[in-house]
């Protein structure tokens, strides 16, 4: 390794919260060579984030370093104050966040923001730093810099203001930045050029990165050394391909398995006593539908126009039987949400028809759709589990309104009945039922919505990027429930994505939107490993891959 | 930007429009005859008749209100029942004291409440926060002439640093005008600075939490470049918003503590109207703050757009 740039010892990190101190961070203990790409992963709460931003010297004010020492460039960070730790932040070492929207000043113009950082290390006029953010906007490869000089952040896509965080983050040439899930968030084209720019700029400038992700596919493509991170302690530290070949320690066998990679079932994500409920579903042979049975749904011309402006979705022609599983993939702004939403009859359609196991539904207003007998038939599971509970709900309030309201059940035994039986068919305990959302965690809040959706046994159920905000092994594991769900009940399931190696593995076809309209369709092996039009290729490749096969089925 | 400012006094237009169709209402409303009402309780036949006459109140409602409507708009805003004189003139006369009176409370308070909503919010939870929002709520709860009375007893009588009431126009020099309107501005301004003190400390907060906020301390920036440049002005659209809405709270104010202090400003001419039963002078003062909130809530929305970017008409 090259000389030493960072080098944390036994670092613990506690947060006050109401129940007393909890630690974050216990023990952590890492090194950094300059120039260095070192991939931090785990899975949200394990310790990654709070250690970045113990280093950088940025924890809440809730957060404290309790105990270990951060060494950059030998002088102890975790004791800098006033000055001299101004001069490590921006200038010596920066970072970079999740999110970068919200990471940008929304009413301050990026030029100016960039400009700050560098007036704030360097003693050079106004003008001076305008020119060096202009030249730092090319550098971040943005188009036409001098206009966007003056552009504000929400009129940049979500790819754009991550290029201007970089540029920010280079801005005073630091030693160290740390990248915190940097391209969570944002399409699988957009993290490869992100994320090849900060390769590159941190080559050419000599720059040492820790890379934190909850994606191990990014880290082994892009780090030389992986150290990955459970419940606030470094379980171990590799190569990519040790790690991946022969993982020794249980979780990150665990967190290997759960990745889904181009090769992999769903039952190869998850451990063997989960397996087991579902392997009795998939064994048994699924009852093909018998010839001429009409379609489940049948979707027409559909064409979809906000205001004036170019159609959104255009001429969307679609076909599902029952318990059939189709993907629809595409970037953010191909139209793939819009059409799901659609289906759902939650907006209007322009044009075009929607039929539904044979009754035309195109034509009944969004608004009306609630009383229609066919709403029960189409639900919906939605993107973020938190956003879509409502907070003053508790599980079981979620999972009884839809019966309530659609299938007319009242309060008592017959509903406790049936929401019990619902949420023991999506796996959730009991005795959470009278939890609120956020007494849940991810995994369980997640399975609050499936429930809530299956629990008037629809015939259709359209997720839209169910499993994008959660850990890997916590996906795994809804994949599988999904995947036994349409299984045992015969559920169609349209399922919106832009997580190409979890729709390989979950639809038999697959959809391929771009700039709404369908550019390729298919059989989603066939289609994944041998795309016919460019831009599949281009998303196919954008996947990061793990190099696994045998020896990981071995491992486990 | 200019042609938004055009669109929007344009869309003022239909409020003035029904503000002054409600103030010229005000007379209907009030139950009775409205001649017998301004003649009052001692008034013969004959005078409530030559009122009746006189103010043209035998004519149609709509056509009385044309009429009005027509004279306002040529600036005359009718004869003063009681004192004969133009309205326009008597308002013209008591607009400078409470004109001046608003405008330093209003200096007084963002003077004084932002920094101490920026400082709460920064140092939220220590003692200084709890302090300065205990203050806050003693703000709001005193009322206006409590305050007026303490402030004049302790710093005009006791102590003799200012003056105890009257007021100097500005004419006559900045001091004396400034001398005067001392206490009365803050013991109208405490409430107000209650208000906004809490409001800023309540955006500061939630700006603060932002993830733009940990970026700009990531790029090295200082306590207060973070606090004055990057946060405040993001906080800015609820401030301004109730330092806006607040100006309707001063004109409330404005009445009693002029009364507290003897200034001779529209909040006394109200008072003394509205005894009087001077309909055309309450009619009068009443379009006049109707209009001033109008133009107030207009420069509000002009100042959201130059605040956020994002927010376009």
């Amino acid at each position: 390794m090259s000389e030493e740039l960072l080098r944390i010892e036994d670092l613990h990190v506690a947060f006050s919260t109401r129940r007393g101190m909890v630690e974050a961070v216990r023990g952590v203990s890492l090194n950094v060579g300059a120039g260095e790409m070192l991939g931090l992963v785990g899975e949200s709460g394990s310790g990654k984030s709070v250690t970045g931003f113990a280093t950088t010297r940025l924890l809440d004010a809730a957060g404290r370093v309790t105990g270990g020492k951060i060494l950059f460039r030998g002088q102890d960070v975790t004791k800098l104050r006033g000055d001299d730790l101004r001069h490590l932040q921006g200038a010596a070492m920066s970072m970079i966040f999740q999110n970068p929207r919200a990471a940008l000043n929304p009413i301050r113009a990026i030029g100016l923001q960039i400009a700050d950082a560098i007036l704030t290390h360097k003693k050079i006029s106004k003008d001076a730093a305008r020119a060096e953010a202009l030249e730092l906007l090319r550098a971040v490869q943005i188009r036409d810099p001098e206009a966007r000089m003056n552009a504000y952040p929400h009129e940049l896509s979500g790819g754009m203001c991550q290029r201007v965080m970089i540029a920010i983050a280079i801005s005073c040439n630091p030693a160290l930045l740390i990248a915190d899930e940097p391209t969570t968030g944002l399409d699988v084209t957009t993290q490869k050029v992100v994320m090849d720019l900060l390769a590159d700029i941190a080559a050419a400038r000599g720059m040492a990165t820790i890379l934190i992700t909850h994606d191990l596919g990014l880290a082994a493509r892009y780090c030389r050394r992986i150290a990955v991170m459970e419940r606030g302690r470094i379980v171990e530290e590799a190569s990519p391909r040790t790690l991946f070949s022969t993982p020794q320690h249980a979780y990150t066998k665990r967190l290997v398995a759960a990745s889904p990679t181009a090769t992999s079932r769903i039952e190869d994500l998850v451990t063997e006593e989960e397996r087991e409920r579902y392997s009795a579903v998939v064994s048994k042979p699924r009852l093909e539908p018998a010839h001429g049975t009409p379609p489940l749904l049948e979707v027409r011309k559909l064409v979809k126009r906000f205001d004036q402006g170019s159609a959104a979705v255009a001429d969307f022609s679609m076909t599902m039987a029952g318990g059939e599983s189709v993907g629809l993939v595409g970037e953010s702004g191909s139209g793939k949400s819009t059409t799901s939403r659609m289906i759902c009859r939650l907006i209007d359609p322009s044009e075009g028809d929607i039929v539904f196991d044979g009754q035309s539904i195109g034509h009944v207003a969004s608004r009306d759709f609630h009383r229609s007998p066919l709403r029960k038939n189409i639900q919906m599971v939605f993107q973020d589990p938190n956003e879509s509970l409502n907070p003053r709900f508790t599980a079981f309030d979620c999972i009884a309104h839809p019966l309530m309201r659609l299938d007319g059940m009242r309060a008592g035994d017959a509903l406790r009945k049936r929401v019990e039986e619902c949420a023991d068919r999506v796996g959730l305990p009991l005795d959470l039922l009278p939890r609120f959302p956020h007494q849940l965690s991810g995994g369980q809040k997640a399975r609050v919505g499936i429930a809530r959706a299956i629990a008037c046994r629809p015939r259709l159920l359209v997720l839209d990027e169910p499993t994008a905000a959660l850990d890997v092994s916590v996906q795994a594991v809804v994949l599988q429930l999904l995947d036994r769900l349409r299984r045992e009940n015969d559920i169609a399931l349209l399922f919106v994505s832009h997580d190409l190696n979890v729709v390989r593995m979950l639809c038999d076809r697959t959809i391929v939107l771009r700039n709404g309209g369908i550019v390729e369709q298919g059989d989603s092996r066939a289609l994944f490993d041998n795309p016919k039009t460019d831009y599949t290729r281009k998303l196919v490749e954008a996947i990061p891959h793990i190099e696994t096969g045998e020896v990981l089925a071995a491992a486990l | 930007m200019l042609s938004y400012i055009l669109r929007r006094i344009v869309a003022t237009l239909p409020v003035m429009a029904i503000v002054a169709l409600f103030v010229f209402s005000l007379l209907y409303i009030a139950p009775g005859d409205p001649a017998v009402v301004i003649a009052g309780d001692q008034a013969s036949p004959e005078d409530v008749e030559r009122i009746r006459q006189s103010l043209g109140l035998d004519r149609p409602f709509l056509v009385q209100f044309g009429s009005w409507v027509w004279r306002i708009l040529h600036g005359d805003l009718g004869t003063s029942i009681f004192t004969n004189l133009p309205v326009s003139a008597m308002i013209g006369q008591r607009l400078g004291p409470t004109l001046s009176l608003m405008i330093v409370t209003l200096l007084l308070t963002i003077v004084v409440a932002v920094p101490l909503g920026v400082v709460a919010a920064w140092k939220a939870g220590s003692l200084i926060d709890r302090v300065i929002m205990g203050f806050a709520v003693f703000g709001f709860s005193l009322p206006v002439f409590v305050v007026g009375y303490m402030l004049a007893y302790i710093f005009a009588l006791e102590l003799e640093w200012l003056p105890v009431q009257g007021y100097t126009p500005l004419t006559q020099g900045f001091w004396p005008w400034l001398e005067n309107l001392i206490l009365p501005a803050i013991a109208l301004g405490c409430v107000y600075i209650a208000l906004v003190a809490r409001i800023t400390r309540a955006a500061m907060l939630e700006v603060l939490q932002q993830d733009y906020i940990r970026t700009a301390k990531a790029k090295g920036l200082g306590q207060g470049g973070i606090l004055f440049i990057h946060a405040l002005k993001n906080a800015a659209v609820p401030i301004v918003t109730v330092i806006g809405i607040g100006i309707a709270l001063l004109i409330g104010g404005a009445v009693v503590t002029e009364s507290v202090f003897a200034i001779p400003g529209l909040g006394r001419l109200t008072i003394d109207a509205i005894l009087r039963r001077d309909y055309p002078v309450i009619q009068g003062i009443v379009l006049l703050f109707s209009f001033v909130y109008v133009l107030v809530n207009l420069m509000i929305d002009v100042t959201y757009t130059l605040v956020d970017p994002r927010i376009r008409y």
